[in-house]
Parts: C-alpha cells; structure tokens; sequence
C-alpha cells in the first residue's frame, strides 16, 4: 500500500512535469470541458425554463443536479479519465504489454498516469453551480446533508470509474469499442438531462441497475436536500460495490484473455 | 465531374467492405430515439405543448433530426486531414490531378450514398415499430426546400471540417479545437434540444448562422413547421456555402507551401 502510494506520488510528478511541457494540451481539457457543460447548462435552461416541476423538484434541485454531474464529472476528468480512454488503443496496439510487464499494478498505472489539473477550475464552475441552485431552493441544510452529500459524490466518483473501465475493457474482447461509448455519451447526456427521480419502471430499472448513471448525481443530490432515505443510501453503496466488483473482475478476466497485439 | 463521381463510388464500395458498422451505427440511433421519448414523455406530463411543440410532433422532430445528425459525419474529414498532414502522407492528395476541396467533399457523398439510404429505411422502421402517428408536411415545395437544404448542410458541415483540417498546415494542435466544434456545433444545430424552446431573440441571432439550416430547420420543415423560412434558408445557407468554398480554396493556396511532408 505504502509502495503504491509512493509510485502515485512518483507518477503525478512526471504527469505535470509533462504537462508542463505542453501548455496548450494543459488548458484543452479544460476548454472542451467548459464549452460541454456550457451546451448542457445551456440545453437545460432552455427546457426547464418551459416546465416548472419535475416530479416535486423545483429550478433550485434541477440545479443543484446538474452542478452535482457536473462535479463529479469534473473529478472524473482531474483523476481518471484521460487515463481510462486510452485502454481500448493499448490492447489494440499492444502497448499494453508495457504495463503488464513491470512491477507494479497495471490498472493502478493507467488510470492514474494521465491526471489533468486542468480540469480543477470546473470544480469550482460546478461548485458556483451548485451555490446558485441552493440560494434558488431558499431550503436550510444540515451538516449531517452535506457529509452525507460529499461522502455519496465520492462514491458516485467510483461508481463513474466502473462504468467508464466496464465499457472499455471490452476492448480485450471485441474490434472496437466505439458504438459501446456512443451509448455511454448518450445515456450521460440523457441522465445529465433529468433527474433519476423521474424514472419510472422499466427504465428505473435500467437507469439505477443496469446503467446506473440515473443515480449518479440523483443521489447525492437527494442527500443534499435531505430527501435521501437510509434506503437509498445503502443502495447507493451496494449498486457501488456490485460495480467495482465487476469491472475489477472484468478487467483481470481480459487482461487473462489478453493476447499481445504485438507478439 | 467524372473524377469526383469516380472517387464518391470508390468510398462508397469501401462503406460496403465495413457494411456492419453502418447497420451498428443505424441500430444504435435507435438508443437516441428511445431515450429521446424518455425525457419528453416525462416533461410533457399533464402539459399539451410545450414550446408549441406537442408530444408526437417533438418525437417526429427527433427521429428526423437523429436521422440528419446520423448523417452528418463530415468531422471524419478534418480528423483525417490532421492525422496525414501532421505524418505526412498527405502528399498523396496533393499530387493526383483534383482539387484537394473537391476530393473530401465527393468523399463525404461516397460515404453519404450508402449510409443514408439504410438510416431512411431504419428512420421509418422505429416509427413503425414505435407506434408513432408521424407529424410531417403535406406541401411538396417545403418538402423539396427541405431535401435541397439538407444537402446544402451537409455540404456547409463538410466544407467547414475542411477548413478546420487545413489549419492543421498553421497550428500545431487543432484536437481542442475540434472537440469544442463538436460540443457548440451539436446544441447549435438543434441536435440536442429543437431550438424553438430558445428565446426569440436567440433564434432570431441563429438565423444568421448556417448552423440553423443544418438539422433544426429541415427538421422543422419535414414536421410541417416554420415553412415561411424555408425559401431565405435556402438563399443564407448558399451563401455560407460559396463563401467557405472561396474561403476554403484561398486559405489552402495560402498555407499549402508551409507543407513539408513530415516522414517521406
């Protein structure tokens, strides 16, 4: 444990040492970024601003929602992403065979070597989000709704790390793996949309169990305005646990499976 | 004329070759669609219209605009142009006797030929197999201004990802540039929400963009909307299309000398 976290120390230093060799490719993530969540802010003002309520929550929640996604996407991007994304090009070219061959744990390897400080000022976007939609709400929170908040953004943070690892690591399986992160974008653009509240049987079903993205920001922003039952808190951690389960074991299946590319 | 139809049937027998993609990409609109019908069919609870829209011509709306955002796939063209300039191969274009403009946008019809005629017959499979009453024009003029300005589009969106290739001979990196195309170009065409639940100011500031005439408005005309624009779309719409030609044949002259045909 105290290796690995020595060997993250190391990787992050040689990340912005990198980073800083290119300065462009330093701010990029953060402009696309940006100009998404812009789109998205955008795109819900223009729908909400024809519909009051959505099943009970007001303008102030559906803020909160989306500056929650937003949040969480935003560590997503600072921590994980860049790293992740580039799994299917690794099994595809081989290069893969590099993190398998040393000594240290190669998933650890990839999702932590391309950490973007980029994305940091989104948090703090998200977080203006967020503020706007509490003084929107004019509700009061306690500090036992935020700990709960924070404790079930970091969940979801993880939560949003399975799916993204999940979808990739069919690369070891399949060509490509492009149609699969065509629904990826669009059920996040859906889930970013409306709020998991609003689903109901079927889709319910699919948007909290199967593609639980409808959870992602739901949750913690049902903590937040203290709607969130005991219930759905340990739901929240369990559909977290089933996930993390499944895509480690997914991954050590296709790393199993994996035949270099280039050998 | 008979080089370029050469090169649009050499790249539409290459969409054969990888016909599954097609008929994966076509299926997959599919989830667009459904996911589409889950966000209204929740908005439009106890509501009739919204945005003078009702719930079956906002699905319509939808399944003609993914189909049209299905289409459009001309990003392929910049993406490529940075990749063999940047590795040098692009050379190849450079020498064989056609306009190198010419060549990516008969390249986009190759490519078009095939896939829009399997997304038409998938685009009336999902309002069959949706069961939904299809909200469309009656008038055959619209319908034609409709089709000529969906050509048109598609013809502006290829010309504009030219032009973005060919700022790869000026920038170095052009990726974040694209990718923020991408995301604008995305809620500027209408393909995200329709763009008459904006503010009129706003679409009245769209109107002068070619955007406007990309997806939203043909998809507006075919669902028997906003015909009195259909004729100025058409004129705005020609305009930006000849302009990026000059623009685009211009800057290519201008900035093909920095090329130095990195690797040969």
């Amino acid at each position: 444990m105290k290796d690995n976290f020595k060997f993250l120390a190391e990787l992050m230093k040689l990340r912005l040492s990198h980073i800083m060799t290119f300065r462009l490719g330093f701010f990029g993530p953060f402009f696309i970024d940006t100009s998404y969540f812009l789109v998205q802010l955008f795109a819900f003002e223009a729908i909400y601003g024809h519909v009051d309520k959505i099943c009970g929550w007001g303008h102030g929640e559906i803020l909160v929602f989306v500056g929650t996604f937003s949040l969480i996407n935003a560590l997503n991007m600072i921590i994980y992403f860049f790293g992740v994304i580039s799994i299917p090009e690794k099994i595809q070219t081989g290069e893969l065979d590099l993190y398998l061959t040393k000594p240290v744990n190669p998933l650890l390897r990839i999702t932590f070597e391309k950490i973007n400080p980029g994305s940091i000022p989104l948090l703090a976007f998200s977080a203006c989000i967020i503020a706007y939609g509490v003084k929107e709400t004019d509700m009061g929170f306690s500090w036992s709704n935020i700990i709960k908040y924070l404790f079930l953004v970091f969940m979801m943070t993880i939560l949003y790390y399975d799916m993204e690892l999940l979808i990739r690591c069919f690369a070891f399986f399949v060509f490509s793996v492009n149609n699969l992160t065509k629904i990826e974008e669009t059920a996040i653009d859906l889930c970013l949309k409306i709020p998991g509240i609003a689903f109901y049987g079927i889709y319910k079903f699919i948007f909290y169990c199967i593609l639980p993205y409808g959870i992602i920001a739901t949750l913690p922003t049902q903590a937040f305005i203290g709607a969130l039952s005991v219930k759905g808190l340990f739901f929240g951690a369990a559909i977290v646990c089933i996930f993390t389960f499944f895509a480690l074991s997914f991954w050590s299946y296709g790393v199993h499976r994996y035949e270099s590319a280039s050998s | 004329m008979k080089k370029y139809l050469e090169i649009a049937r050499a790249y539409m027998k290459a969409q054969l070759i990888w016909r599954a993609d097609v008929f994966v990409d076509v299926i997959l609109s599919v989830a667009r669609i459904l996911f589409a019908w889950i966000l209204w069919s929740i908005l439009f609870e106890g509501k009739e219209q919204i945005a003078g829209l009702k719930f079956h011509t906002m699905i319509s709306y939808y399944i003609i605009s993914s189909y049209l955002f299905q289409m459009e796939k001309s990003a392929e063209i910049s993406q490529q142009m940075t990749g063999m300039l940047r590795n040098g191969t692009f050379s190849k274009y450079m020498v064989i006797p056609v306009q190198t403009q010419g060549y990516f946008v008969a390249m986009e019809v190759g490519k078009l030929a095939f896939s829009s005629g399997i997304g038409f017959l998938a685009t009336v499979l999902w309002f069959c197999l949706f069961r939904i009453s299809i909200v469309h024009t009656v008038n055959l003029k619209i319908l034609l201004c409709g089709i000529i300005m969906v050509v048109l589009g598609l013809l502006f969106m290829a010309l504009l990802n030219y032009f973005l290739g060919i700022l790869t001979l000026k920038f170095e990196e052009i990726s974040t540039f694209l990718m923020i195309k991408d995301n604008l170009s995305a809620v500027v065409t209408g393909a995200v929400i329709p763009l008459a639940l904006l503010p009129e100011w706003m679409i009245a500031g769209m109107r002068f963009l070619p955007f406007y005439y990309v997806t939203y408005l043909p998809s507006m005309l075919f669902i028997g909307k906003c015909e009195d624009e259909a004729v100025t779309g058409l004129l705005v719409l020609s305009i930006w299309c000849i302009f990026f030609i000059v623009l685009n044949q211009v800057t290519y002259e201008h900035y093909r000398m920095k090329y130095d045909g990195a690797g040969i």
